[in-house]
């Protein structure tokens, strides 16, 4: 019989994974980056998802927040809002958590070489495109422009403030941001990401990523067109329900397309005669 | 981690819930009883503690008299969970509130003696917060046990919202409406196992109602199907839920 | 495939000897006035006479509560423990039903917890003897013929005996527990007979192709009115998914034994016309529902069995048992009834 306490032999068995680091991100959300307990190489696509489970309280879905290209660790990004989030927020450096991954389809790196990219982000839609962003830097030859547009609810709300920092400086990413409400001291962009289209200079060929919360999909897809940017070029990072991860269970079905396995990455000319989608 | 201290307390009830509790005499209680620490219960004890990290009542809220020792129970418990149907819907209690007369029914010339009056019977939640509720008339051990042992590891207790059918099906049950009865089952919420079906009694619906229960294809079913003129199909499923339902008091 | 013949009385010698084997047999036995799969324990119990059981026999392989893991404070262990046994007795719709499952859990990213059970099954099919009030399976996936069961029994008319189609090596391992001898081409013919006739006593019926149907169905998305109306007096109770022998959705929970260290992750069935299904949460008490309406659930249970994996499996993933039908107390699941109205819009 095959030894089934194993993840290639049995895709719902997790792999234990380390904490190297833990750091409060805001109010909700930790930052964990991790290592395989068996010391193997976590290999993945920036886009891709993980099962990420706590014993007891069960296993949520996570994309990863880190690129490939940086091998000494994977990160995830964790908001409490379930039973599962709020348990693994708890843990610290040194503590396991429980990994099945990496499962579904990330971005279609193929697709991007060699191209304008865009990356619109809204919200906790900055940690599954933290990956390719990462990606794309360490790989910035690979790619000709690459924008980056990141909106989050307050000053407060703000993800990865360290990179924030970096990619506003750098001369390889055009980066460009706002917050929906401002605060006394924040001296940045105020007003919804749509607000950040108004000067931008992209070009119609260009790829882009929207990864936010389902009100902004709608909104950002429309000022693309006014760009006119194809919808085939259009790729979304769609979060669902999804619950195994592994395209069996039904959870994350978008008419016929399971999130999970088929996503969570799709392009838009894929999905957008699918009603509920978006 | 340190024992939570748990306290039971009782109003408008049969205390058949806490009985069902003492009674548990089995594994599952006992080694559960490892994991808290019972400071309060008046079935088995008389002394009273101070702060409580789970307060569970059971009983519903029928005198506004209550109301003070809900608040203060409320006032001093981190979580409140109501258990049992009186607690968490008013249970079989609230089937006085669409009546008049049943004072002088039941008690005929004692029925004006003071400590005979009361409210309406409300829900727990109607006089305080309540954190979660454990339904069911009685309330379903293995459900208590699930649920405890989920607050003992801070995790919420997931508590099924989909009707009592699904049970039945998965018991491979003859539904009553194929054996010439009626059932309440089509807009009960489960997670009781469905043992009344199973042994040929229809569903009353003690655990209430699911959160949207389609009562108009209730009482439709029970006319078609289960052969009651209209006035009984609509008030068939008063027992349990006349806290529940559209035409509440 | 190799056909053979037993006679009435050897028969049941021959399931004598396989319930006195070492293997456990399910087989179809009366409960009540109705049907279900239950271990076999005496030849008098087999009810091939059987309309339609309950549940369908995936519960066997695919059971309504399946452990995953244990897990305590030394790590987790996987719960794979496969049983030999034998599923006997089962209806081709039902064989239909099995192989999708066994093309789906194995697809993409292969399920072992479905696939070690699904191995150690040897599925042996009989036809059908009796017709249920509310089947449709002579006129549904009509092209779609199932594969990967191990044999099927056909009665003979006049009761002289049984036909044992075989085909697979699990199928041939039987025939040592019995009597057999090679089926005469008459025979052979006979029971081919046999099973095309039964296909046309269906008392339901689709009345087009499972292609236009797909095509027909898909279009009506956003007929609001017509899939509210279908929907109006549904319970969102879960009984047409629950008794459906190709739905495959499931929950999975972690729970904790009485000593709060170690427990348990099990899956369980679901059912995507309950209303949580579809249910997230988005956290500070939020929460997103994105099937909101029985007719949004309604809708997706009918796209789901006519159009949404006919790519995937080649055909309806609805194989025309009718369970759903008298399953459902408000008598609207009946997927016959709703396509063929449908269709007629």
């Amino acid at each position: 019989m095959l030894d089934y306490n194993s993840y290639e032999n049995n895709i719902f068995y997790p792999m234990e994974a380390k904490i190297l680091n833990v750091k409060q991100v805001t109010e909700l959300e930790r930052h964990f980056s991790l290592k395989l307990a068996n010391d193997k190489q976590m290999t993945f696509s920036p886009g891709q998802i993980m099962e990420v489970s706590l014993f007891g309280y069960g296993e949520i879905p996570i994309g990863f927040a880190s690129s490939p290209t940086r091998k000494n660790s994977f990160d995830i990004v964790v908001r409490s809002v379930g039973r599962v989030s709020k348990a693994i927020n708890k843990l610290q450096k040194g503590d396991s958590l429980y990994v099945r991954g990496p499962l579904g389809h990330g971005f279609d790196l193929k697709a991007f070489k060699n191209q304008n990219v865009m990356i619109v982000a809204g919200g906790i839609g900055l940690c599954p495109t933290r990956s390719m962003i990462q990606y794309i830097l360490d790989k910035r030859s690979d790619f000709k422009k690459f924008t980056l547009l990141y909106g989050s609810k307050n000053p407060n709300q703000r993800m990865f403030v360290d990179d924030l920092e970096v990619w506003a400086k750098s001369s390889d990413v055009d980066f460009h941001e706002t917050v929906d409400q401002g605060i006394p001291g924040w001296k940045g962009n105020v007003g919804l990401i749509t607000t950040l289209f108004k000067n931008l200079e992209v070009e119609s060929n260009t790829k882009v990523i929207i990864c936010g919360p389902p009100v902004m999909f709608k909104f950002v897809i429309f000022e693309l067109q006014k760009l006119k940017i194809k919808n085939e070029d259009i790729y979304l990072d769609l979060e669902r329900r999804m619950k195994c991860g592994v395209g069996k269970c039904g959870h994350c079905q978008i008419n016929d397309h399971y999130a999970c396995i088929h996503g969570p990455v799709f392009s838009l000319d894929t999905i957008k005669h699918l009603e509920e989608a978006i | 981690m340190s024992k939570p201290k748990v306290g039971f307390f009782d109003f408008a009830s049969c205390e058949g819930c806490q009985i069902e509790l003492t009674n548990f005499g089995d594994v599952a209680f006992l080694e559960l009883i490892n994991h808290i620490d019972i400071v309060e219960f008046r079935e088995a004890m008389s002394e009273k503690a101070g702060k409580l990290d789970i307060a569970f009542i059971e009983g519903s809220f029928t005198r506004e008299s209550d109301r003070k020792r809900l608040e203060e129970i409320r006032k001093r418990s981190a979580i409140v969970i109501a258990y049992g149907a009186c607690a968490a819907t008013g249970g079989i209690n609230a089937l006085k509130n669409h009546q008049h007369d049943y004072h002088e029914c039941v008690y005929g010339k004692d029925a004006k003696a003071p400590h005979l009056a009361s409210n309406i019977a409300l829900p727990i939640s109607a006089a305080i917060k309540v954190d979660y509720s454990v339904y069911g008339c009685p309330m379903s051990r293995d459900e208590f046990i699930r649920i405890v042992s989920h607050l003992l590891h801070d995790k919420q207790p997931i508590i099924p919202n989909h009707p009592v059918c699904m049970e039945c099906k998965l018991n491979e049950t003859i539904c009553r409406f194929h054996d010439g009865d009626h059932c309440l089952g089509v807009v009960a919420r489960a997670g009781c196992g469905a043992p009344c079906p199973k042994d040929g009694i229809p569903c009353e619906a003690c655990r209430g109602f699911v959160s949207t229960p389609n009562v108009d294809s209730l009482v439709k079913t029970l006319i078609n199907k289960g052969g009651m003129h209209s006035s009984r199909a609509w008030n068939k499923s008063r027992m349990f839920t006349n806290n529940q339902r559209g035409d509440v008091k | 495939m190799s056909s053979y013949f037993i006679t009435r009385a050897n028969f049941e010698k021959f399931i004598v000897k396989l319930i006195q084997a070492k293997k456990k047999i399910y087989a179809p036995v009366s409960k009540k006035q109705s049907f279900i799969f239950d271990e076999l324990t005496s030849f008098d119990d087999l009810r091939l006479d059987y309309d339609v059981t309950i549940l369908p026999p995936k519960k066997y392989i695919f059971p309504p509560r399946q452990g995953l893991l244990t897990f305590d404070k030394q790590g987790h262990n996987s719960l794979i423990a496969p049983e030999d046994k034998i599923l006997l007795g089962v209806h081709f719709y039902d064989l239909k039903a099995i192989d999708m499952l066994d093309n789906l859990f194995a697809a993409n990213n292969s399920d072992a917890n479905y696939l070690a059970n699904r191995a150690a099954t040897t599925i042996i099919g009989a036809n059908i003897q009796k017709i249920s009030k509310r089947a449709f399976w002579g006129s549904v996936g009509k092209d779609v013929r199932p594969h990967g069961y191990d044999g099927f029994i056909i009665k003979l008319d006049g009761g002289e005996g049984y036909v044992y189609e075989c085909y697979t090596d699990k199928g041939s391992a039987l025939l040592k527990s019995g009597d057999f001898s090679n089926a005469s081409p008459a025979q052979i013919a006979a029971s081919m007979d046999i099973n095309e006739r039964v296909l046309k006593q269906c008392p339901e019926k689709l009345n087009h192709s499972s292609k236009e149907i797909a095509t027909k169905v898909r279009s009506t998305f956003k007929e609001k009115q017509l899939w509210e109306e279908l929907a109006d007096d549904c319970f969102s109770c879960g009984s047409c998914n629950t008794v459906c022998p190709t739905c495959y959705c499931f929950d999975v929970q972690d729970n904790w034994n009485v000593d709060q260290v170690s427990g348990r992750r099990e899956r369980t069935w679901d059912a995507c016309m309950t209303e949580d299904f579809a249910k997230i949460s988005l956290g500070g008490g939020h929460e997103e529902n994105f099937r909101e309406s029985k007719a949004q659930r309604f809708r997706h249970r009918i796209m789901r069995k006519s159009t949404y994996l006919n790519e995937t499996l080649g055909g309806p993933a609805c194989v025309g048992c009718g369970r759903c039908s008298s399953a459902c107390t408000a008598d609207i699941a009946d997927p016959a009834k709703a396509i063929n109205r449908i269709m007629e819009l």
